[in-house]
């Protein structure tokens, strides 16, 4: 049993350190805007696996704070119930079956988006009990505690590094680079006031030729990362998008593209599961601030203005745990 | 097949195959020019309707495998059922050639050779009506029809991942058209990432494929006396027609000059794509050269069999002859506007020098 493992393991560490129980663990994981690219992957041995890479938001995030105490574990507010399903298989993975305690979550990231906002609040609570308890858990521990909370996780738990990841299995199926090249990002909420419920939707059911169109697009990606070409990460987000559009249909999805093909930009880029749309533009081009303006100006004009703008590169990453 | 039938299929890495001979190894010919040289391309095709086949049981472990096919399609079907333990029955005609014959039965390939063409559609129709009863005497076979099965032109998704990855964003595709599995399936695949890709299809006069008469063709690998479904003719930016004489010395040409020994389809390839490199010299371009030369060392590499060819000149043309109109036959090297168009639209639009000859008469 996996589980069976990871408490052993964390009981040698707690055992080896001597960290005792703290008074408070607190846990902190950054947002995102979606994915580059999201389908079906084949692994090293030719298997097939849902997978996807993600494009990191360090402005927004998910902060847990976590105080031990026997019995019930309560949390604030009360209608985070994957955070609280996380914390609990935490415990249960640390063997403290019979512990409990107090759980508030706290998030600055928009819900119903695609931002990730399920999946921090289940890190930052996994997070926040194993710091309580003095564990370190690793990325890949935290990854396949947070696929079991809630299904499919974002890989947000692994920072900013640039990987695919089994959303399904919490798993990485391929180590891309430390990170995807940097990105400056205007973000479009295509649909407001509606959201989609990231966890509840089905699969999306790719045909026999989107099935092998991946491939393609994984080896440009892999290109892109490998030589830092910010260009190449744009074409690889934008037909990853177009298969998407497919699946999951943004309103005003050509009027979107068209204007970032016109202002410029690299490529646009989607939430798979979610209503935002990011315009990709390259922080190292002098052109991109000018380009910016032009292209919030349009999206103004069809009635869809930016509700975001930011870095993949400008904040400083914050690792709590 | 279903995604969910798909995600669950046996994995080919553990059937028994040559995974490294599957994709070409690539070779910068000059600064703007990348050749893809395939061992055997068609192995990779091969190999994925074969997967695909036996993952939802069109194949049966032990089964048998009829084609109609006198060319590469058939010695990578008999190098997979030869490892995989499948039995396998070839129709083809006279034309085959002598030690692709020989190395077929050593294979353990069951050959079917039709001796005479029928008076009305030749040998294509003949060989059709005897796979046809090869079928029917094998019940549960499965047939691969590489010119009609989709899973032929995507399984090529694996050569445009190599060359995404290797040489990134491409300007330029080229490469000869027969089944019309490898072009189409790849310039799609790539187009997806790049809606402004170039795609040229080589093809040779009196090949039907795109809208030429029907007629007797010394170069083979490409063209075809029917229009193959696997041909999305919409892929299509350039048409060239390439002449055997021609592409036979561009063969020689490409291993003189670049030292890659690939057969005559390769040669062909390469005219058109160093022409277009040469003519846009700051855009990248990647053309395919789908097999080795050794099949034909007592032919294209043969000096004294090329001089008694009908026609041969010894001299390479340096361009195409733009021509008005598919229709327009020239036995030697010419190109066509495609301009993404389906073969019906192409050859509705009337042909311009047909016109002018109906009006000045
Ligand atoms: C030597 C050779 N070149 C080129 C081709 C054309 O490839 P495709 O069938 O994918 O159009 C073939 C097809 O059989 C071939 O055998």
């Amino acid at each position: 049993m996996p589980g069976d493992v990871i408490s052993r393991f964390a009981s040698v560490r707690l055992g080896t350190r001597g960290n005792q129980r703290k008074e408070h663990g607190f846990g902190q994981v950054n947002g995102h805007h979606g994915e580059i690219l999201q389908g079906i992957f084949p692994d090293d041995a030719g298997r097939l696996h849902r997978g996807l890479v993600t494009l990191p938001c360090n402005i927004v995030s998910s902060t847990a704070v976590f105080r031990p105490a026997p019995g019930n574990l309560v949390t604030v507010p009360d209608d985070k119930l994957k955070a609280a399903e996380a914390a609990r298989l935490t415990l249960d993975s640390l063997g403290l079956h019979d512990q409990g305690g107090h759980l508030t979550v706290e998030s600055t990231i928009p819900v119903g988006l695609g931002m990730g906002s399920s999946t921090a609040d289940v890190v930052a609570a996994i997070r926040a009990v194993a710091h309580a308890h003095g564990a370190a858990l690793a990325a890949d521990e935290v990854a396949r505690l947070a696929v079991r909370a809630e299904t499919a996780s974002d890989s947000i738990m692994h920072g900013d590094l640039a990987i695919l990841f089994a959303q399904r299995e919490g798993i990485v199926l391929e180590h891309l680079g430390p990170a995807l090249p940097p990105l400056e990002v205007l973000s479009v909420n295509t649909a407001p006031g509606t959201g989609v419920d990231t966890v509840k939707q089905p699969p999306a059911d790719y045909d026999d030729w989107e099935v092998q169109a991946f491939r393609p697009l994984r080896g440009m990606l892999r290109r892109a990362i490998r030589t830092g070409d910010a260009a190449l990460l744009g074409r690889v987000a934008t037909a990853s998008a177009r298969i998407s559009q497919r699946h999951l249909p943004k309103p005003a999805f050509e009027e979107i593209n068209a204007i970032a093909a016109s202002a410029g930009a690299l490529g646009i880029q989607v939430a798979h599961s979610g209503t935002v749309v990011g315009l990709l533009f390259d922080p190292r081009n002098p052109a991109t601030a000018r380009r910016v303006a032009e292209a919030t100006s349009r999206l103004d004009t069809i009635g869809l203005p930016p509700a975001l703008h930011f870095r993949t590169d400008a904040v400083e990453v914050r690792h709590v745990a | 097949m279903s995604l969910e039938m798909t995600m669950s299929q046996p994995l080919s890495r553990e059937s028994r195959g040559f995974p490294d001979y599957e994709l070409p190894r690539l070779v910068r010919l000059t600064d703007n020019l990348h050749g893809a040289a395939f061992f055997l391309m068609k192995l990779l095709p091969a190999r994925h309707m074969l997967d695909r086949a036996a993952a939802d049981g069109r194949l049966k472990p032990g089964g048998t495998i009829c084609e109609t096919t006198s060319g590469t399609f058939g010695l990578a079907l008999a190098m997979l059922a030869a490892v995989r333990g499948y039995k396998l029955i070839l129709v083809s005609d006279p034309a085959i050639d002598e030690h692709l014959h020989k190395r077929l039965l050593e294979l353990g390939v069951t050959l079917e050779i039709v001796e005479k063409p029928y008076e009305i559609g030749g040998f294509q129709t003949a060989r059709l009506d005897r796979l046809r009863a090869a079928l029917e005497a094998n019940p549960g076979s499965f047939c691969p029809s590489q010119y009609g099965n989709a899973d032929n032109p995507r399984a090529y998704a694996e050569v445009a991942e190599q060359i995404a990855e290797r040489l990134g964003h491409v300007d330029c595709l080229v490469g000869t058209v027969g089944s019309g599995g490898s072009m189409s399936g790849i310039a799609r695949f790539l187009r997806h990432l790049n809606p402004d890709l170039h795609v040229i299809g080589v093809d040779t006069p009196n090949s039907v494929v795109f809208g030429q008469p029907d007629g007797k063709r010394l170069l083979r690998g490409l063209g075809n006396s029917l229009v193959p479904p696997n041909v999305d003719h919409r892929q299509f930016d350039e048409i060239h027609w390439v002449g055997a004489a021609e592409a036979f010395l561009a063969t020689r040409r490409l291993h003189q000059h670049h030292a890659l020994y690939q057969g005559g389809t390769s040669g062909a390839a390469y005219l058109v794509a160093d022409w277009w490199a040469r003519t846009h010299p700051d855009r990248k371009v990647v053309t395919l050269f789908p097999d080795e030369g050794h099949r034909y060392v007592a032919t294209i590499y043969n000096d004294d069999w090329l001089a008694a060819l009908p026609g041969w000149t010894g001299v390479l043309p340096e361009a195409p002859q733009p021509v008005a109109h598919p229709s327009d036959v020239r036995p030697s090297w010419s190109s066509y506007r495609w301009d993404r168009q389906t073969l019906d639209e192409v050859l509705a639009a009337a042909n311009p020098a047909a016109r002018d000859l109906a009006e000045a008469a």
